[in-house]
């Protein structure tokens, strides 16, 4: 499910920098995709890896901050790195506010950019993995009969075998064979875990 | 002697040969022969004493006067050229001040140059990294460094860029007809107003006096202006009309308006249109009224804008002073 290298994306307007950042990238032994606008960046499919982006500002069309905007419309959450040749204060923070991960000035320091890309590439790791561990979550729940379902929310909302029996009208026999049935579906090993589990992607059991 | 004064020692001592042997010839009895009888050998001998004397004494002395002539001719020349020197230098310095007062060169500069420089550093890192590696990737570390060759010469041709644009030789006055100026403009721009859809209205004001400047810097801030209508103007939806016109302001001014029917400006922009690197393009660095007021005010004239009289729109306006201190 996951192309386990990552990926650096970077997009620049300026030839010189874009394989400059490429190549710096590449001499520490990452896998890069250059872009020299917004656009293109959007246009081309990438791959399924944990990947950062590393983003100028000021571009020709859509700027980085509007892309940083558009792209958290669209639900893409992917790490950004700024770069910028005359950043200010307040383009600064409104960048990082919105989630970059750094907001690095031109020329910047090795040291500074591949912090920030091994931050970002670390981060976009675990949102995968816990992203990839909802999906599978809710494949199994969605093996679940509809009766597992009530059965499961009542069980983990505090409720014991009497009780959720009771209030499904079914027997207490039955409520344990269905708990049963979901435990063995979810791949749950205790109570606690199946709770946990529903904390991660059943919206009312969120904390 | 004489020989000795105009051709140095060895010229002297032939001359003084010569003569020895005339005199010892003609004047030295017996007459008529070479040879010296006794008698006249100490005379003999004091002429030709004398003679060496003089004749050393004479070039000694034109030998010290030419050497000072020359010392005083090397110093005149060091002097001058010093003296170039320092009009030189102050002449750039004055030109310097002018330019740098603004503020907005040194951040064009900035601007330009960071990119290249952000490359020539980043493919330094690279370079190391990659001659670190183990095993070294020399291939890869010699292209990185022509790259970083590459990217520093580009940095310095776009000092060379901008230097040639506000060298001072660039402001070699001449006399200039705005009208001429403009038009040679919009003929230049039919094309691109026919693509954007926009009409340009000419209304100049004929036999306008010439003023005192530089025809290119100010057609770059006429075309910078025109631009500006075009641009002001795209994706509207009201007629695209782009209004040039040029009078004359009392007796000693000129002024040109570039009127456009674009979106206008609003009081908050109206004030930073001007400031080195406030854009409201998109695509914009923010630096063409910045220069435009920049050349204008180096010409001793003013550009400002304003909104348009009726309707929606901006105008720009300068003024040019006729000739220098009224020396039209």
């Amino acid at each position: 499910m996951i192309d386990s290298a990552p990926v650096v994306f970077v997009i620049d307007d300026d030839a010189s920098v874009r394989e400059a950042v490429k190549n710096l990238l590449e001499s520490v032994g990452l896998s890069v995709q250059v872009f020299k606008s917004t656009e293109e960046f959007r246009q081309t499919s990438r791959p399924d890896a944990p990947s950062c982006l590393v983003l100028d500002v000021r571009l020709p069309g859509n700027n980085g901050l509007e892309l940083q905007e558009a792209l958290a419309k669209g639900g893409i959450a992917i790490p950004i790195i700024f770069i910028t040749a005359h950043g200010d204060v307040p383009m600064a923070s409104r960048a990082l506010k919105a989630g970059a991960i750094e907001f690095l000035l031109k020329p910047f320091q090795k040291e500074d950019l591949l912090t920030a890309i091994h931050h970002g590439l670390e981060r976009d790791q675990i949102k995968r993995e816990e992203q990839a561990e909802v999906a599978a979550l809710r494949s199994r729940f969605d093996n679940l009969t509809a009766r597992e379902r009530e059965v499961m929310h009542l069980v983990v909302a505090g409720l014991t075998n009497k009780e959720v029996g009771a209030q499904l009208g079914i027997s207490e026999i039955t409520t344990k064979m269905h708990r049963g049935q979901v435990m063995r579906k979810m791949q749950a090993d205790s109570l606690a875990g199946l709770v946990r589990m529903a904390q991660k992607f059943l919206p009312e059991n969120r904390r | 002697m004489i020989s000795a004064w105009f051709g140095g020692m060895g010229a002297g001592i032939f001359a003084v040969l010569i003569s020895t042997v005339l005199v010892d010839y003609f004047f030295l009895p017996p007459f008529y022969s070479f040879s010296v009888s006794t008698t006249a050998e100490a005379y003999f001998g004091a002429f030709v004493a004398c003679a060496l004397v003089a004749s050393w004494l004479s070039s000694s002395k034109r030998e010290s006067e030419v050497a000072l002539r020359e010392a005083r001719d090397e110093l005149e020349i060091r002097v001058s050229e010093r003296t170039a020197e320092l009009m030189k230098t102050q002449a750039d310095l004055a030109h310097l001040s002018q330019v740098l007062s603004m503020g907005e060169l040194t951040a064009s500069i900035a601007h330009e140059i960071n990119q290249p420089l952000t490359a020539v550093v980043t493919n330094g890192h690279a370079c190391v990294e990659w001659l670190s590696a183990n095993p070294p990737k020399f291939d890869k570390a010699l292209q990185t460094a022509h790259k970083i060759i590459e990217d520093g010469t580009r940095a310095g041709a776009i000092l060379g860029r901008i230097r040639a644009l506000f060298k001072k030789e660039a402001i070699a006055r001449d006399w200039v007809d705005i009208n001429e100026v403009i038009q040679e403009l919009t003929v230049f721009l039919r094309n691109e107003a026919l693509r954007r859809g926009v009409s340009i209205r000419e209304d100049l004001a004929p036999k306008l006096p010439k003023v005192m400047g530089d025809h290119v810097q100010l057609q770059q801030v006429v075309l910078n202006l025109i631009m500006n209508g075009f641009d002001a103007m795209d994706g509207g939806t009201s007629p695209k009309e782009l209004a040039i016109r040029s009078g004359l302001e009392g007796a000693n001014e000129i002024w040109v308006q570039v009127e456009d029917r674009g979106t206008g400006l609003g009081s908050e922009i109206a004030d930073k249109i001007f400031d080195p690197f406030f854009t409201t393009k998109s695509q914009g660095i923010g630096m063409g009224l910045a220069i435009s007021r920049t050349i204008i005010e180096s010409h001793e004239g003013q550009l400002w804008a304003s909104p348009r009289s009726a309707g929606t729109g901006a105008v720009f306006q300068f003024t040019l002073p006729i000739g220098p201190k009224g020396s039209a």
